[in-house]
């Protein structure tokens, strides 16, 4: 391109379109966790300047969207239902001028695989090589990566305080309905979740959803 | 584990490799995976499933080519659009058995079924006197629902490629679209067809059991290059999850079993009354979910493997004849399959062919592939460049 957009950087013109995940459903882990993928990518693509046409949800009007859009980059979740979506798009256009071509067919490996562990996989517009887009995503992945980690820790962080919460809240069912010691409780709840081969956050739910079914009310606490 | 665990995994036929990572979609024939597993059927025969819940089926085929998965829960078209590069690089597959027969539908909009539409016949009726485009969802461009639904648009003679519009939708996805009226009609699997039939989000047009009674379905897929290197370990695969079929086919309290198990969070997740309806009642009255069939659902059919490649040429995924039967004979481990058979002490057929009748009334034993493929009157063989 010859004209004032130019820029040093000519993978800096590349449009970005970028398929964000669906609505996270309360409960649904998978879906939080792609929500909070999706975020951290397009806020690290953004701040490192690169040009995103567009946020395109995963639904059925994806591929006219993208056929409108003509992107050079489509970015989506690996772990996103809308992968196949997109793959008929794959399939759809690889006869046309601009066939769209599996960015993970390419022989950087490397760069691939850190791409699928990072969950996020690529697909690049034809004509496009990938030398041009690697750096585009080197960046957004450095960033990715450093923005999953802390989501990571955090994440990590509140689930440990939850389970706590919910573990002290069923020692002290435990302790009322079978007068039972701080340690006898916690002894219980431990030999129940081996011998159920469960986790003890998971045990202690179970006590704790039994009580809200059949107690009285009171243990119900401060959820 | 029982005193009988590793009884059939002795000596020289001792698995090369013992823990194995298995992808699978959460969906109702998944059943002999999870229930090899969950009845320990695996490690009668020296071998442990890790059971891996995927999202997608292209997530499915990267893990799968990968190595991150050794064998996975698969579209019988799938494997082979990737053995053929339809899409992506071509990658030498294996098909170690078939998973499941029938269990799949055909679904139309409330409003193509408040126009009377019952049938093919009658779709194909009101697209003329009512002309607009006219959406279609499958699941996988080179995917079963993707054949079933052509095959039974063109037996009403309604051209797929020119006359509709055909979307990959993710089947969690169908019922909400098919509702807002973005589609007119959708082709999935159990549970999801027959969600949208039971909570009315659609009417049943056909079951896939009725487009070809006991038709491919799943397919237990491998990288060829896997099975070459691990014989004992996919032999013995295959005979633990003969032995899961024959239970699942075995009595109503079984499958019943399953569809409890099925239903749970880790699997399917789904409302356990679905998984039962799924795995236990009919939908339609052609034969439903079958995964043993004395042996005849579990073998992986040479003519099987062939018909897929005959869709994929008719409708222009193969531009041109590949060699079919050289490719089923690479593609389908009928060898190792009959290993694992007389392990499990399961029937086996004469003939690696099977004759089938479709709904057209057309006869397909894998005989003469390439003039089968050339045979039908609508078809995209030689299809112009689209445009996305």
């Amino acid at each position: 391109m010859i004209d004032c957009m130019k820029r040093a950087d000519p993978s800096r013109s590349l449009r970005i379109v970028v398929v964000t995940s669906g609505d996270a459903q309360a409960g649904d882990a998978a879906l939080a966790a792609q929500a909070c993928r999706s975020t951290a990518l397009r806020v690290g693509l953004l701040e490192s300047g690169y040009d995103i046409v567009a946020s395109l949800p995963p639904d059925i009007f994806l591929p006219e969207r993208i056929a409108q859009l003509q992107p050079d980059l489509i970015i989506v979740d690996s772990e996103s239902d809308a992968r196949d979506v997109l793959e008929h798009i794959v399939i759809a256009t690889r006869e046309a001028r601009r066939p769209i071509v599996l960015f993970t067919e390419d022989d950087s490996a490397a760069t691939m695989e850190a791409a699928v562990a990072a969950g996020v996989s690529a697909y690049i517009v034809a004509g496009l090589r990938a030398e041009r887009v690697r750096p585009v995503l080197d960046v957004a992945l450095a960033r990715f990566r450093r923005e999953q980690k802390l989501l990571g820790e955090l994440a990590d962080t509140r689930q440990k305080l939850a389970e706590r919460k919910v573990i002290d809240r069923a020692k002290g069912v435990l302790m009322t309905r079978h007068r039972l010691s701080e340690d006898e409780a916690y002894g219980r709840l431990r030999s129940l979740a081996m011998n159920k081969n469960m986790r003890l956050a998971e045990i202690a739910q179970r006590i704790l959803d039994v009580e809200d079914l059949l107690g009285d009310g009171p243990t119900k606490g401060s959820a | 584990m029982t005193s009988l665990a590793g009884a059939y995994s002795s000596g020289s036929d001792r698995p090369e490799k013992a823990v194995l990572r298995i992808g699978f979609m959460p969906l109702a024939d998944c059943a002999p995976l999870v229930m090899a597993s969950v009845l320990g059927f695996d490690e009668k025969y020296g071998v442990k499933l890790v059971l891996e819940k995927q999202h997608s089926w292209s997530a499915m085929r990267d893990r799968l080519t990968s190595g991150e998965l050794d064998a996975a829960h698969a579209l019988y078209g799938l494997l082979y659009g990737l053995q053929m590069g339809i899409g992506s690089t071509a990658r030498d597959m294996a098909v170690l058995m078939n998973l499941n027969q029938n269990g799949q539908a055909i679904v139309l909009s409330r409003t193509i079924a408040a126009a009377g539409v019952k049938d093919g016949a009658g779709l194909r009726a009101l697209m003329r006197e009512q002309p607009r485009r006219y959406t279609f969802g499958h699941t996988f461009p080179t995917g079963n629902h993707a054949m079933w639904l052509c095959y039974w648009l063109a037996a009403a003679g309604i051209d797929p490629a020119g006359q509709t519009r055909l979307v990959t939708v993710p089947p969690g996805q169908m019922a909400a679209n098919l509702e807002a009226g973005h589609m007119d009609g959708f082709c999935a699997g159990e549970p999801w067809s027959r969600r949208a039939v039971m909570e009315a989000s659609g009417v049943l047009a056909a079951t896939s059991g009725q487009v070809w009674p006991h038709h491919p379905g799943k397919a237990l897929g491998a990288r060829a290059d896997f099975v070459a290197r691990h014989p004992n370990t996919c032999r013995a695969l295959v005979a633990a999850l003969l032995e899961t079929a024959r239970w699942l086919d075995a009595s109503p309290t079984n499958r019943e079993a399953a569809a409890e198990v099925l239903a749970s969070p880790a699997f399917v997740h789904a409302d356990i009354e679905l998984m039962r309806a799924c795995l236990v009642a009919r939908l339609g009255d052609q034969p439903g979910l079958r995964f043993f069939g004395e042996g005849a659902a579990t073998f992986p059919w040479l003519s099987d493997g062939m018909w897929f490649l005959t869709q994929q040429r008719r409708w222009g995924l193969l531009r041109e004849d590949p060699d079919y039967l050289g490719v089923a004979r690479a593609v389908n481990q009928v060898a190792l399959y009959r290993e694992a058979a007389l392990l499990a002490g399961v029937d086996l057929p004469e003939s690696a062919m099977r004759s089938s009748r479709l709904m057209d009334g057309r006869v397909w034993d894998g005989s003469d592939p390439a003039a089968y493929a050339a045979s039908f009157a609508i078809h995209q063989r030689d299809p112009q460049p689209v445009v996305a």
